[in-house]
């Protein structure tokens, strides 16, 4: 994610042009999630206070960031491993491309990594001539196919099973049947190879425990241990946000990410890294490094409303119940992170400018705030940077077409100086007739043309306040 | 003294002038929902209740008697056609014999010091656990030159041989326990996906196979 | 007797007339004295939801005159409405400013139209008569941003011959949200299609929601689907003494 290099999100152009399969998978998906997830906290009565202390935690962490990470410098350094800061994106990927340089590498195995996604790593290393492959099944389906995520979690949910056959197929010149089992097999078997002679593993990271220089991992297919044992060298691209401060506070944060992402209770795998491996003759890595990324997050961090953003632990759940999302899947968000999430994150790394139409991707309707674990306050957060997009504020100068800024001055006016919203709601009916159909108004000129293109509008009928005054004056003779 | 300008920004955006050691306002990992202690009943429950998730997970969970080890290990290698195995070299499992047994049922034993690629090739990994989580079935395994990573990942089967003792009421005990640990791997069955239209696959690229042996007795 | 105020709301006052007589007449036949300041426009949420957040304090200063003239409770048949007046207004003004304080006093006797009834009045059954299948759409900022979670359908099953039949996604967003509609209109579609499916498949003849907004979205929405499925404002179902045919 780069300011500089990201093309303009046009949220409304991508969200109308989006085939249909994509809602529908992505339903499948998310109504599965949602299901599991509301078996698993049924199970723990204590869910709500679970998710205040995590959120406490995370802001306390916010707080006192750079005591944490400062921390997690000096415990993982004593531990072996190298410890870099990646202030920017292309600093992050020139870090990486130094160490495999150094290295040697030809070949890296990628365990999923929304920070490396982020920073668009793989172009960097296959344009320095190294082979970059991602083991996550749904990662390594779309990095055949060429395209981005459509969920967070299920990244290439969106493709049918005969698509996925006909592309391995293609991609490995095989025979590929079109059965999910068999598939992953043909996955299991061509990666096994990749890991088993990959100079460097990549890995992202979900947790960093500051007090012992810890990289926590949580995944369920066994590539993200493969990436982390195999390989010589493993190499960790983690977010500053993710710091935790000690175990303890980690295990409301694994208590809460696995039920909130998939419904599991926890994932398959989940390790606890520190360091390289520490003798001769031990599966693991010689050499360790963990890669800091900042990359807009410092920056965030000086926003009091905008920072709660940095809280996130990645797990889809607002994605999930986004009715928005559910309608137009990962695509039409243009970054790497979709969602609620992603219409919070993108604006704040990559300005209301570019993203300027996110905010509004929203109905402000609540559901993605009810079921955050760290309880995120996403509608708040969508109207402070609506505010920043309509007005501007201390962070950014406002960006809203002026056409739009024109139509809120004028309403503005009409709606402060009642005697002309009273004229106007007087006036109004005498449009009705134009368009009346059925009892209803249908085919109205811009800008009611967009309510009217979906559903009718009732017909303008303000006649309550004539009532009440008709009324007040009988009882005003009768008495 | 270098200046990092990731701790500057952040140092700045907090509005902070200098340096400080210790984090300011108090972390609430003392708060009590965290540190509530779990009260299991009884070690039996606990095995059940463990063992009762296992097979959630589709893992294979059963309780023996050290003497019935030898007949399950030739169900298992039969049942799976195993032709090459590789085992922790630990007192315990010298003693339950299990490498003895594969060996008479004409088993290849790889050492589990033996390189990836020679690793790799084996269809049964035969570990202990170091500790166990019954509210989610967890396996938790640490990592040394004796208890090599590489057997509860590699092959497509994972037998793990447990004993009562390595039960846990919860993961604040394993981590007040473990939190010094170079590695540690939580296992909470096999190995599964569901990239693909949704549908469950085990064994993607970790073992397809859990097997889960609880010795008492 | 109690006394109250009539916040019609600016989507009542264009479309809702019917619906506003009723509030007016249930109310009267409960026992609350009524009084409607001709002056309010528009709580300003338009503006405020979009980020016009300067913008929209005009427009709530001519709302806070309008009601202020009189202490008594003030009562719109909206809960977003309802919702920016008690949970947005304070933070439109600077702490300690007599704005401010106006703010947070009208804030505090702001009420929703069931919570009115059920919370304050302590009235469920107000003799309503409905011999039908009955849906109901838990409005996004009725039910989360006011906590109404339990009034509409207390008062629903108070009801004469009223079947209440479930909601397939009940408390899913119909894609109405203000200006959504027209800032992204394909994706308000097909948002409105999923809860218009949903309401056919209900089996219910009508459908009750307690939001003006959402009742334009979802009206409309049946009708363009060809459904003969009454789309209502609970309060019209209130004042109903339908008999059985």
């Amino acid at each position: 994610m780069n300011r500089a290099t990201q093309p303009y999100i046009g949220f409304e152009e991508y969200s109308e042009h989006v085939p249909q399969s994509i809602p529908l998978a992505v339903q499948q998906a998310t109504s599965r999630f949602v299901s599991g997830r509301a078996a698993r906290v049924a199970e723990l009565p204590q869910w709500e206070e679970l998710r205040q202390i995590g959120s406490d935690i995370r802001q306390h962490t916010m707080e006192n960031m750079d005591v944490y990470l400062t921390r997690l410098e000096a415990a993982l350094q004593s531990a072996g491993g190298h410890v870099h800061w990646a202030e920017k994106a292309e600093d992050a990927r020139r870090i990486v491309l130094q160490i495999a340089k150094e290295h040697n590498v030809k070949t890296a195995v990628k365990s999923k990594s929304m920070a490396t996604e982020e920073i668009e790593l793989n172009h960097a290393l296959e344009a320095a001539g190294i082979q970059a492959i991602e083991t996550d099944l749904g990662e390594y389906i779309i990095q055949l196919a060429g395209t981005g995520p459509s969920h967070i979690i299920v990244p290439a949910v969106h493709l049918k099973k005969e698509e996925i056959a006909a592309l391995f197929s293609e991609k490995l010149d095989i025979h590929a049947p079109a059965d999910p089992i068999e598939l992953a097999r043909i996955a299991r078997e061509v990666l096994r190879e990749k890991f088993l002679h990959a100079e460097m593993g990549i890995s992202g990271g979900n947790f960093l425990i500051a007090e012992t220089g810890t990289l926590v991992m949580v995944t369920n297919e066994g590539n993200g241990r493969m990436c982390t044992t195999m390989p010589d060298l493993h190499v960790a691209v983690v977010g500053i946000d993710k710091v935790v401060p000690d175990w303890e506070s980690l295990t409301v944060f694994l208590k809460l990410l696995a039920r909130s992402a998939t419904g599991q209770k926890l994932s398959t795998y989940t390790q606890f890294i520190t360091g390289p491996r520490r003798a001769e003759g031990e599966f693991g890595p010689e050499e360790f490094h963990l890669v800091l990324l900042d990359n807009g997050r410092s920056k965030i961090l000086k926003d009091p409303v905008g920072r709660d953003v940095l809280k996130c632990i990645r797990c889809g759940a607002c994605a999930n119940v986004c009715p928005v999302y559910k309608n137009v899947g990962g695509f039409a968000y243009g970054s790497f992170i979709s969602g609620p999430i992603g219409a919070i994150l993108s604006p704040q790394m990559l300005g209301t400018q570019t993203a300027r139409e996110l905010p509004y991707a929203s109905t402000l309707c609540g559901a993605c705030a009810d079921v955050c674990p760290v309880k995120i306050p996403i509608p708040t957060i969508l109207r402070h940077l609506r505010r920043r997009v309509a007005q501007g504020d201390e962070f950014s100068a406002l960006t809203v077409p002026v056409p739009i800024r024109v139509a809120a001055m004028f309403a503005s006016i009409a709606l402060a100086w009642n005697w002309i919203y009273r004229l106007g709601a007087r006036l109004l009916p005498v449009i009705n007739p134009f368009f009346r159909r059925n009892g209803w108004l249908s085919g109205m000129p811009y800008p009611l043309s967009r309510w009217t293109k979906v559903r009718p509008l009732p017909p303008f009928t303000a006649r309550f306040r004539r009532w009440w005054n008709v009324r007040s004056a009988k009882w005003k003779d009768s008495t | 003294m270098m200046i990092n300008p990731v701790i500057e920004n952040i140092r700045r955006s907090l509005g902070r002038t200098a340096q400080i050691s210790s984090p300011q306002g108090t972390l609430l990992s003392l708060h009590p929902a965290i540190c509530e202690p779990r009260l299991p009943k009884s070690v039996d429950s606990e095995i059940e209740y463990f063992l009762s998730e296992i097979k959630k997970l589709s893992g294979i969970g059963q309780r023996l008697s050290a003497d019935k080890i030898a007949d399950a290990v030739k169900i298992l290698v039969s049942e799976h056609n195993i032709q090459k195995a590789t085992i922790w070299d630990t007192p315990y499992l010298k003693q339950l014999g299990i490498a003895d047994s594969l060996r008479s049922l004409g088993v290849e034993l790889i050492s589990p010091n033996a390189n990836k690629h020679d690793m790799a090739l084996c269809d049964l990994g035969i570990t202990e656990a170091d500790y166990l989580l019954p509210e989610t079935g967890t396996l938790v395994l640490r990592s040394s030159v004796e208890k090599p990573r590489g057997v509860s990942l590699l092959p497509r089967i994972h037998l793990a041989v447990i004993r009562p003792e390595m039960l846990r009421a919860d993961m604040h005990q394993v981590f007040a326990e473990a939190k010094d640990s170079r590695y540690l791997v939580f296992i909470t069955g096999p190995s599964r996906t569901a990239d693909i239209e949704l549908t469950v696959t085990l064994g993607v690229h970790g073992p397809k196979n859990l097997y889960v042996w609880m010795i008492d007795g | 007797m109690s006394k109250a105020q009539l916040f019609i709301t600016c989507l009542g006052d264009q479309f809702y007339t019917a619906t506003l007589r009723n509030m007016t007449l249930l109310l009267e036949r409960l026992g609350v004295e009524l009084t409607f300041p001709a002056e309010q426009t528009c709580c300003g949420q338009p503006l405020f939801n979009n980020g016009f957040e300067e913008k929209t304090r005009p427009v709530a200063m001519n709302f806070m005159r309008a009601f202020s003239t009189s202490d008594a409770p003030i009562i719109a048949p909206s809960g977003s409405c309802v919702s920016m007046v008690k949970h947005h207004y304070p933070s439109l003004f600077n702490a300690g400013t007599p704005e401010h304080v106006l703010a947070v006093e009208i804030a505090s006797r702001t009420f929703e139209f069931t919570e009115y009834l059920v919370n304050v009045l302590k009235i469920t059954d107000v003799g309503a008569v409905y011999p039908h299948k009955v849906t109901y759409h838990a409005s996004c900022h009725y039910l989360r941003e006011m906590g109404l979670k339990t009034e509409a359908k207390t008062l629903l099953n108070a009801v004469k011959d009223l079947e209440l039949v479930s909601l397939n996604e009940e408390e899913t967003c119909c894609g109405f949200g203000g200006a959504f509609t027209v800032t992204y209109p394909e994706v308000s579609r097909s948002m409105m299609e999923n809860k218009v499916n949903n309401i056919i498949s209900s089996g219910a003849d009508t459908v009750i929601t307690c939001e003006p907004g959402c009742l334009m979205n979802v009206a409309g929405g049946l009708y363009k689907a060809g459904s003969k499925i009454r789309a209502m404002h609970i309060i019209d179902l209130l004042s109903s003494k339908e008999e059985p045919a």
